[in-house]
């Protein structure tokens, strides 16, 4: 088994029920392919740091799943990409080989993520302190601003 | 007559990396907060010299950038105003 995580960017003004449409195929391609789907996760709209297709702001999707077949990712892709509504999106492998239990025990997490409200969940991202700031930097950089 | 000796630059070196200084600190491309230690204000990526990350984490920091600037978490430039 894969880990895999696939994030995508729909249009802002895309409407409710197309973005549920969306997130519905997506549980649909899961099922088909035989991959296990740990979480889809709304990061709401967004600011993007660069525009695309003239948009200065897209909603984030992201998709956390396992799965043995590579085509599953590709079926994913090939349905993120016909559809007008998804602006961008990009897949990255996380883990490469999972351990039974691994496997197991990550399953569980998303079951039990599942039957809790919204509101209980953990935080997705976990707020760590940043790190020391980059003193140096302010001596070789000098030149460069402005 | 010898000329005079030039005067060796002295600055502190950061040591270690923060990374490896600090092994909670997961390099993640969905973790702008932290990426944006290792960009200028331009958007370009910082050289290991002066972010005085160890190859390897240089290397993560890197790749997470690029990755995080696909997906338009990032700059890939800063035009100034």
């Amino acid at each position: 088994m894969r880990r895999y995580e696939t994030i995508f960017i729909t249009h802002p003004e895309l409407p409710e029920e197309d973005q549920a449409t969306l997130q519905e195929k997506v549980r649909t391609i899961m099922a088909g392919w035989k991959g296990e789907l740990l979480k889809i996760e709304d990061w709401g709209p967004k600011k993007l740091s660069y525009q695309i297709r003239k948009n200065a702001r897209g909603r984030y999707f992201l998709v956390d799943y396992l799965t043995e077949a590579p085509a599953l990712v590709r079926e994913l892709e090939r349905t993120l990409r016909l559809n007008d509504g998804v602006l961008k999106f990009l897949t990255v492998k996380t883990t490469e080989r999972l351990a039974a239990e691994q496997i197991q025990a990550l399953k569980e997490a998303a079951e039990a993520a599942k039957t809790l409200p919204v509101e209980e969940r953990p935080a997705p991202a976990p707020a760590q302190a940043p790190p020391a700031p980059e003193e140096p930097a302010k001596t070789d950089e000098g030149g460069e601003k402005k | 007559m010898k000329p005079p000796m030039k005067r060796k630059r002295t600055f502190q070196r950061r040591k270690v990396c923060v990374f490896c200084a600090d092994s909670a600190l997961k390099i993640d491309y969905k973790d702008v907060k932290t990426l944006n230690h290792f960009i200028t204000e331009r958007g370009k990526i910082l050289p290991r010299r002066i972010s005085g990350n160890c190859a390897k984490h240089q290397r993560d920091v890197n790749l997470a950038i690029k990755r995080a600037r696909n997906i338009a978490l990032m700059p890939f430039t800063v035009v100034g105003s």
